[in-house]
This record gives structure tokens, sequence and C-alpha cells, in this order.
């Protein structure tokens, strides 16, 4: 496999970014990954992603907890054996309540591991090639291109008014 | 909002975070003196016997259960103003959003203090969790107390990691700002957060999924806090209207609360372009709403027991407005529904000064609300025989100053290191206006 480079291009416009993102694949250049100061829905648009699936993980764990939460109201119930203000021993609309805490607490557990697992944190080894102006006014793109082509890509940035910067 | 660029907003909020001057550390020594106090108030409880306190028979739910209603109302709003109000798309709750979600993760904390210390026995705690004890009984979850333990551990663990993943994105940018010690801290905080696009995608997912997930939990939470009382047949408490009575009452007491924070915030952290008077204006707007709604139920529970015809209860109620403890009713009808009334005038919404006492007002307000209901319900029930007077004790008064000086030693702790604006939401919201 060649070498490959990687170059940011830092751009202060969210659109010329965008714009950036769609004219990349043209030009012959791999985007590696795109980031951003805030949740950008140009940026996104243009990168043309399937949808998170977070959710999954979320429905996962809130199924998980109902089911933990009854049984565990349930379980403890027969352990005692114990009828409390004539009600019976396993009494669904108290227990619904167990039930339903548990459905929050571990669809949120759920929803967490889904979110660390889908956007791949924790990730040490992603600020290698980060540039620290992303997290305050900056949109940078980071393209990868064949040893050689360092120079075009470079200009590619350059001309839709992003500035350039190489890493090793 | 006035225009702010992206680097002013960072620099505005990074500013907060400079080296605090010695006054800083005054405040923090102080409230540090009272938190010791209250610990030590406790200590001393728990070696000589629960009966230090005012507590006792008929009233055996005393400051530290109208306490732990208090912080857990007070905890109520952050989640309305980080949850709901971001699921409603209000984006000028975005100012706000930070402070006020720390504001309820740490009044969790302090209340869940409360029933602890309220056990005595603190050693024994063990009961309350699902794990079979030395007779191999289970905890009994038909109890309204069980449903509390559920659902106040259930709140907490939400709140905290709605609140450390909203957190995310502005560690990043501490961690882009700084360095040395600072710099490796926040590294480790930001769990590698670069702002990529995957990661933004399923950020946006996820918390838009935990907002969805911790709206109807804080409906449950004061639910169930209230059910504690509700479920019991004392007269006073065993009302329907206790679950929707509570939350109002909740969101109106925290709503107070992120007033009384915001103001001084603002104003030491120099936020006025952040924090704009539209946005203290609409918490006050709101706090009509939740005033309303609280005098509505104070009128409602009056209705049902004289259309009740059940004398037990309407004696209860005769004599919460005419009995020994009527001042605390005066002070929660005026404080909580006739003074927040004020806010329906522009000029009271958008004073400083006005909007700081009526929040201290409501504050106060809420407290006694809590006292009237609690210690009100069970000093006069059913037989005469058993009616009695509560008054906290010098233990009770050290543990209340200890859980009030421990919220807000927790949050100037929390002003000084981490971002108290979220920078990201800031930052959103000047794109969207743009």
């Amino acid at each position: 496999m060649p070498a490959e480079t990687c170059i940011m291009g830092l751009f202060k416009d969210e659109g010329k970014a965008a714009k950036a993102i769609l004219e990349l694949p043209a030009a012959g250049f791999r985007l590696r990954r795109a980031h951003s100061p805030v949740p950008s829905h140009r940026i996104l648009e243009a990168l043309k992603l399937k949808k998170s699936r977070v959710g999954w993980f979320t429905l996962a764990g809130g199924i998980l907890g109902f089911f933990t939460g009854f049984a565990l109201a349930i379980f403890t119930s027969v352990q005692w054996n114990l009828i409390a203000s004539g009600k019976p021993i396993v009494s669904l609309i108290p227990f619904f309540i167990v039930g339903f805490e548990f459905t929050i607490l571990f669809s949120v557990f759920g929803n967490v591991i889904g979110l660390l697992v889908c956007a791949r944190l924790p990730d040490y080894r992603g600020l290698t090639a980060y540039d620290p102006r992303c997290s305050g006014e900056h949109f940078g793109l980071l393209a990868a291109c064949e040893a050689g082509r360092e120079g075009e890509l470079m200009e590619f940035f350059q001309k839709k008014g992003g500035e350039a910067k190489v890493f090793a | 909002m006035p225009d702010l660029t992206y680097a002013q907003i960072d620099q505005t909020v990074l500013n907060t975070l400079q080296r605090p001057r010695p006054r800083y550390w005054v405040f923090v020594a102080l409230l540090l003196g009272g938190v010791l106090l209250g610990a030590g108030a406790w200590i001393y409880q728990i070696f000589i016997g629960i009966g230090v306190g005012g507590q006792n028979i008929p009233v055996a739910w005393g400051t530290y259960l109208i306490n732990f209603v208090f912080w857990v109302g007070i905890a109520h709003s952050g989640t309305l103003i980080s949850a709901i109000l971001h699921l409603f798309r209000a984006g000028w709750r975005n100012p706000i959003a930070r402070a006020a979600e720390t504001m309820t993760v740490f009044a969790v904390c302090c209340a869940g203090l409360f029933p602890f210390i309220h056990l005595g026995r603190v050693w024994q705690v063990y009961y309350m969790l699902p794990l079979p004890n030395q007779r191999l009984l289970w905890p009994n979850f038909l109890s309204p107390l069980m449903f509390d333990v559920v659902a106040i551990s259930t709140y907490l663990t939400v709140s905290s990691l709605f609140w450390y993943t909203g957190l995310l994105p502005d560690l990043a940018v501490v961690r882009d700002r700084s360095s040395g010690v600072r710099h490796r801290i926040f590294r480790i905080l930001s769990l590698g957060w670069t702002g990529a696009h995957h990661q933004w995608l399923n950020f946006g997912r996820g918390y838009l999924f935990f907002a969805a997930l911790a709206t109807p939990l804080v409906i449950s939470v004061h639910s169930v806090v209230s059910w504690d009382f509700a479920l019991g047949i004392v007269p006073g408490w065993h009302t329907t209207i206790f679950a929707p009575y509570f939350v109002a009452g909740a969101i109106h007491s925290g709503l107070a609360m992120v007033l009384t924070l915001m103001i001084p915030l603002r104003r030491i952290f120099r936020y006025e372009a952040i924090i704009t008077l539209n946005v203290l204006e609409n918490v006050a707007k709101t706090m009509i709403l939740t005033g309303l709604i609280v005098g509505l139920a104070y009128g409602t529970e009056y209705f049902i027991a004289w259309y009740s015809h059940n004398a037990v209860e309407w004696e209860s109620f005769r004599w919460r407005a005419m009995g020994e403890y009527a001042y605390g009713l005066y002070f929660m009808l005026i404080c909580n529904v006739l003074l927040p009334s004020l806010f329906l005038f522009r000029a009271v919404r958008r004073s400083i000064p006005w909007l700081f006492a009526l929040s201290l007002v409501v504050n106060f307000g809420m407290w006694w609300e809590r006292f009237v209901i609690i210690v009100g319900g069970v000093a006069h029930d059913f037989a005469p025989h058993s009616w009695g007077l509560y008054a906290p004790r010098l233990v009770e008064y050290c543990i209340m100053v200890g859980s009030f000086s421990l919220f807000f030693f927790l949050f100037l702790l929390f002003c000084k290191h981490l971002p108290s604006v979220s920078m990201t939401e800031i930052k959103e919201t000047a794109n969207h206006a743009g």
C-alpha cells in the first residue's frame, strides 16, 4: 500500500468547509475526518452519513431494564411472601414504578455505552492528527493523499478558502 | 444575545477558570466550615442517637425530611432547563443549562444524604439495597420508601451522566487552551474528544435520548417523593393531587434557585453578554406559570377538604390556617403565590434586584411549604390525644446549615474549575442566530 500523508484544511467558514467536503472526492482525495467546534448540520449533510446507531443500544438497555425491574420486585416479594395492605404478593401496579425506573436507568446505561462505542470514545490517538483550533472557531477537514500529491491537496484547501496543515 | 464570535465566547468562559482571588478561597473556607459543622453534628447524632434531634412521636419526620424534599425539588428545574426545554428547542435555556444541570447533581447529592442522616443507625443503610439481610429477608418493593430509593438513585445516576456527557465538548476546549497539569487532567476527562463528525453525529443522538429519558424521569421522581406521603392515610397527605402538586412546586423552587445562583454568577464572571436579561426574564415568566399551578394546588387542597365532608380532613386544614403553625401556611401562600405574581409586571421581571429578592423569597416559601405539609400532617392527625408539636433542635439546625453549605461549596468549586456555561451550546445559538 503506498504511503499516505494526512493534511488538514482549516476553515473559518462552515459553508466553505461543507463545499470542500463535497469537492474532495472529485479532486481525488479521501476525507478521513471532519472536525467542528459545534455540531454542524451542513457538514453532516455533505458527508452523507448513515443514521446513528446509538438508539439501538438505548432501546436494548430499556427493554433489559424493564424486565430487570419487574423481576427484582417480584423476586424480592416472593422471598417475603408477606401480604401488605391486603395487596397480592405480586402486585403489578406498584412494581410498575420499579420497572419504570429501571427502564430509564438501563436505557441511559445503554445510551452511554452506545455513545462510547459509536463515537469510538475514549480515543486519545485521534489527538495526534488534530488541530486545537478545531474546538475553537475552525472547521478542520483531515484528508489523505498519496506521497507526492501533498502540494495538490494543500493547494486544493487554499483554493477553497482554507489553511493547510500537514501531519507527518 | 449580542453578536459574539466563537473566540469571544470561549474567552469569556475560559476567563472564569483563571486563578481565583483570595476572596474566593475565603468563601470556600467559610462554606467548608459550614459543611464540617453539619458533619460534626451528624457524627454527634450517630454516637448519641437520633433522639438528639427534635423528631419524636407524633412528628417523626422533621427537618431531615423537609430538607430532603426541598433539595429534591431544587434539583428538578435543572432537568427542566437542560432536558425538557432542550426537547422544546427553547434556545434561551442554553446560557443557563450547564449551571442548572450542575445544580441538579449537587442538589440530589444533598437530598440523598438526608435519608442516611434520618436513619439514625446509618450502618444499616444496606437494608434499603436489594440484598438479603441476616434473616434472608429482602426489601419490600410495595413500600413507597423503596420506590424512593430506586427513583432517587436513578435520578442521581442519570443526571450525573447527562451532565458529564454534555460537558465533553467543553472539556476538550479547556484541554486545547491549557498547559501543564490542567492540560493533562482535561485530556483525560475529555476522553479524547476532537469534535470529529462521527462524534458529533452520535453525541447529538445520544444527547437527545438523554433529554427524552430525563423528562419522564424527573416527573416520576417527585411524584414518587409525593407518594411517600400520599400513600399514607394521614389527613392532609392522602390526596391524589400530590404528584402534580409536588412536581410543580419542585420546578417553582428550582427556578428560584436558578435565579439565586445565576444572578451573582452573571455579575462576578461578567457573563452579561451571554446570560442576558432576556434569559432571566424568561425564567421569571416560567415562574409565573409554576406559581399559579402551585396556587391552584393550594386552593384545590382546601376545596377537596371542604367538599369531601370528611371531618378529620377539614379539621387538619382548619388547623393549618389557624393552629400553631399557621405562620408557615401564610409564609407559603405569600412567598410562593402572591409575591411571585409581581413577575407579571415587566419592570419587576427586568430588574436584577427584584429578580434576586423574589428568588430568595420563593426559596424561603418553598421550604415552609414542605414544613407545613410534612410536620402539619402528623402533628394534628386523627386522634386528639396523639396531637403534638415539633421544633428542630441545635443538631438539626447544624445539619441544615451543613447541607446548604455543602450545596454552595460544591457549586463554588465547580464555577472555578469547570466551564459554568456551555460554550458549545452558546456557539450553536450564535450560529443559528447568524
